[in-house]
């Protein structure tokens, strides 16, 4: 499983605690190989810092007792400093008022960053709980002391430590106490981590503390960071992302534009920035000008004739193989139901490519001193890149700093800091800091678009009409083969891997009687551009074909799409769940299946050309469920056929929720986004490209077409879940199963065009 | 090409003298020369309302003016805002909570105060007029739309 890979050290914990100076450092983590514990804590006393000790959690507290909470999460709109710093402050009895977070630059000592997948919550909360229990017990032992009592007569609330009518501050602890502490793995698990009615932050509303600066104009993303002697690059992209090469540069047109210097052509090691050149001036408007001037010719690679209908036809193609790609599910025995089989249901899904546009385009300033290269960049996926770059730089990681900065969207986008490579190579090759910056139309075409996709189904029926089994076989290019190849699994019939962020989705929770899952990689897609993870990923679009195919299988049995689905989330065998994670398995999905009938009316009647469809997802993965459930109100224009989604409501159940309101911040702009890609944004490759490049042709959703949400959350104390993505992947299937109640017609591409 | 020009103008309530070159934009001008980094450069083609300033007390995409066309005009960012439907504005937007990961809000609030200057008391439909310009890619608008209702009826402490 994935997750696993995040925290290899996850088996070797410690927790220290040591003060240095007037400060209090607590930390947990792994002690390096070959270092002792004692070590590691006497270097905490001396410096409040270790190179012997590698802290997944490290927070301090300061002779006024204020809490400083080090968040190696990168901040793209999901406030997720705010959430993990109240899962530490509520254990640790903290004065909410007195915290700040601080989102730190890349280090070893990080152990791994990553930031995405839903993932920041569900895989820190128990480390961050384990570790404000421990902070609490010490300065509940070092309070104790001080008061003259027992440590079972205190606690810790709001920063003091509590015991009958006498109190001591955490200040006053810091300074005076006893609080260097070692404590071991085996300790830490049995850390008396706060019951769910005890807790005082957790699930209670607080404001997002990144807010006031972004309400302000003063938050600092990466395109806003200058140096002394900085120069800028613009890039100048090839026709296709791979094979291209430059065969010659004349420049010029570029020499008399007052500000120009050169063109540099980059060579990178490591392969990932293939073909290009960086115009280099003093000023982002002399290089847009000289990039304008500047004549590249390139000898283009082989896919630069290739086109959306290439890509697509690719994958009917591949899913129609049967020999094609590895089995990601195999339940029963699919090949023999559909031998037996007196009926099949057949249909093809098609969803097309998609862009991340961030609103802040893809940048890095690097300046190299010292030996180092210190990169500016927000950036979800610091432990991804740095091997990237140490490779393309010829350096160890350790000379790599990623300075982190809010970002200006992420979305997955940030996932993959490539932009840094070619920035690096010129910071270095010119003994300047450089200041690489994407204009909108060399960012739409470096994009790592969501690639498109088909998805057939074929479902079996026997001579009764009854349902035997359904096999489901989906291809697109997949982008932890390009990326992360290491984060790849195996395919359960032992054939070869899988991408599981393009996989999963389709391992859904409904009990069937026979169901296979084929994946294939679209080579095509694959060798044309670099696949990107875009937010909700391979459940995003898988959802699509798994849930409109729900309806039209509850569709040809006659019955009401969502009595259908309820009989098929009966928690049976695998579909039970498991704790912490899965607590009542698809039990809770027909939890907020009913939810959500119930809140929308489900079975009202309905105007002339309107309709309600429906729609459920597990979220970003089986072992990481969000269970959701949505329903969309659509009215489609009898003239026009435009399609409007006038109102959407979800249930969702992520078990416990940290920070309500900004859960719900997720909620509304992740099923925005499903409306966005059901019906307003798509491009397509054209010549090897991405056609679409600025905001006159790609069209995400605007102001006049938000439909009323109504969106709740399930109250529940169960593990938490994710967040930023799962709202968005029951929403695009729902709409189409609402054209369809509404028309007759069904939708089989998105975005729906009908 | 190398022609530059110095201009006057009053930039967030203070006269001030600008040498800059002819065919640079007021963005360009704002965040690279002056360094107010308030205002956000994204599609550099209009369209999506990132890079929003008042000129004259209207709003207007820095983007894409010249920054010739802005000789002896105010010029106000969102750090030097400070009408009181500005104020009430930035208020109700920590208050409604309304920024994700905020690169577009910069943009967002200075047409909206710039809405309220022109119409006080704006209704849904006057809302989405004028707002419909910018861009919210983390879809941010429900609580956008929100916390200018908020900040119209006095809202926004």
């Amino acid at each position: 499983m994935v997750i696993a890979k995040q925290t290899p050290e996850m088996n070797r914990r410690t927790f220290l605690a040591g003060t240095a100076g007037t400060t209090l450092v607590m930390g947990l983590g792994v002690v390096l190989p070959g270092c002792s514990n004692e070590d590691a804590a006497g270097d905490l006393a001396a410096a409040g810092a270790s190179k012997r000790f590698s802290p997944a959690v490290w927070f301090e507290i300061s002779g006024t007792g204020a809490v400083l909470i080090n968040i190696a999460k990168a901040e793209m709109g999901q406030h997720v400093g705010t959430a993990l710093a109240r899962i530490i402050a509520d254990e640790l009895g903290a004065d909410w008022d007195t915290v700040s977070i601080k989102h730190v630059d890349s280090d070893p000592k990080w152990g791994y960053m990553v930031t995405g997948g839903s993932w920041s919550v569900v895989t820190s909360f128990t480390m961050l709980s384990q570790a404000g229990a421990a902070g609490r017990t010490i300065l509940i032992e070092a309070g104790a002391k001080i008061l003259g009592v027992e440590p079972a007569a205190c606690r810790a609330e709001n920063g003091n430590i509590i015991a009958g009518d006498q109190q001591v501050s955490f200040a006053r602890i810091v300074a005076e106490g006893d609080t260097s502490r070692i404590i071991s793995d085996e300790e830490l698990a049995a850390m008396p981590v706060k019951a769910a009615a005890d807790r005082n932050l957790i699930g209670k509303a607080t404001r997002a503390l990144d807010i006031p600066e972004k309400s302000r104009g003063v938050a600092v993303y990466g395109l806003d960071t200058e140096l002394p002697d900085m120069v800028y690059a613009h890039p100048m992209i090839p026709p296709t992302r791979y094979g291209s090469t430059i065969r010659t540069v004349d420049d010029s047109a570029a020499r008399d534009i007052p500000g120009y210097q050169q063109t540099l052509q980059i060579s990178d090691p490591s392969d990932v920035i293939q073909g290009w050149a960086l115009v280099i001036a003093d000023d982002f408007p002399a290089a847009m000008k000289a990039a304008d001037a500047v004549e590249i010719d390139w000898t283009p690679g082989p896919t630069a004739s290739v086109t959306e209908a290439h890509i697509l036809a690719e994958g009917e193609k591949l899913t129609e193989d049967p020999a094609s790609g590895t089995l990601f599910v195999d339940e029963g025995d699919v090949a023999a139901a559909r031998e037996n089989a007196a009926d099949m249901l057949t249909a093809t899904y098609r969803t097309s490519t998609a862009l991340h546009f961030t609103l802040e385009p893809q940048n890095a300033l690097v300046e190299y001193v010292d030996g180092i290269f210190h990169i500016h960049s927000g950036n979800q996926w610091q432990s991804l890149i740095l091997p990237y770059l140490a490779s393309a730089l010829g350096v160890e990681e350790s000379n790599i700093v990623i300075h982190q900065y809010y970002l200006g969207g992420g979305y997955g986008r940030r996932l993959f800091g490539d932009q840094m490579i070619p920035a690096a190579l010129a910071a270095r090759e010119l003994g300047r800091p450089v200041k690489l910056v994407f204009q909108r139309a060399e960012d739409s075409r470096f994009d790592c678009a969501r690639s498109a996709s088909v998805a057939k189904f074929d479902a079996s029926y026997d001579a009764d009409g009854a349902l035997t089994g359904i096999e489901h076989a989906a291809a697109a290019g997949w982008p932890t083969l390009a990326m992360a190849p290491g984060f790849m699994g195996d395919g359960v019939d032992g054939n070869g891997k899988f991408d599981p962020f393009a996989s999963n989705g389709s391992d859904h929770w409904y009990t069937l009687p026979n169901h296979r899952v084929r994946v294939i990689n679209n080579d095509l897609a694959q060798r044309t551009f670099l696949p990107g993870w875009l937010r909700s990923v391979g459940p995003g679009w898988m959802g699509w074909g798994v849930e409109s195919f729900m309806d039209e299988v509850a569709a040809k049995a006659g019955e009401d799409p969502i009595q259908y689905r309820l009989a098929l989330l009966d928690a049976a065998g695998k579909n039970a769940g498991s704790a912490p994670n899965s607590v009542g398995g698809a039990a809770r999905l027909a939890n907020v299946l009913r939810d959500v009938a119930e809140r929308s009316g489900w079975g009202k009647e309905m105007p002339e050309g309107e309709g309600l469809g429906v729609a459920v997802s597990h979220g970003q993965e089986r072992a990481n469920p969000t269970w959701t459930a949505c329903v969309a109100h659509v009215a489609i224009d009898a003239e026009t056929q435009v399609v409007t989604v006038k109102k959407l409501w979800q249930s969702i159940d992520c078990g416990t929720v940290v920070h309500p309101d900004g859960a719900m911040a997720q909620a509304e702009g992740a099923m925005l986004w499903g409306v966005s890609l059901a019906l307003f944004e798509s491009t397509e490759f054209v010549d090897g490209q991405v056609k679409d490049l600025n905001l006159n042709t790609y069209t995400p959703l605007r102001m006049s077409d938000v439909p009323e949400l109504d969106i709740k959350f399930i109250e529940s104390t169960e593990f938490p879940m994710g967040l930023g993505e799962p709202p968005l992947i029951a929403v695009p299937p729902a709409i189409g199963n609402a054209v369809f109640a509404a028309s007759g017609i069904r939708a089989r591409d998105l975005p729906i065009r009908i | 090409m190398n022609e530059s020009l110095t201009i006057e103008v009053r930039l967030n309530g203070s006269p001030c003298s600008l040498e800059v070159a002819v065919h640079h934009t007021l963005l360009d001008v704002l965040r690279d020369e002056i360094g107010l980094t308030g205002t956000k450069e994204c599609c550099v083609v209009g369209e999506c309302g990132a890079c929003t300033v008042h000129l004259g007390g209207q709003a207007a995409r820095s983007c894409m003016t010249p920054v010739s066309a802005v000789a002896g005009q105010s010029v106000t960012t969102i750090e030097g805002l400070d009408t009181e439907a500005g104020e009430a504005l930035q208020n109700a937007w920590v208050s409604e909570q309304v920024p994700q990961c905020g690169y577009c809000q910069s943009g967002q609030i200075m047409t909206a105060a710039g809405l309220l200057a022109d119409n006080p008391n704006p209704s849904d439909d006057d809302i989405t007029n004028a707002m419909d310009g910018n861009l919210c890619r983390c879809m941010a608008y429900p609580r956008i739309r929100k916390a200018i209702k908020s900040a119209a009826n006095g809202g926004g402490a």
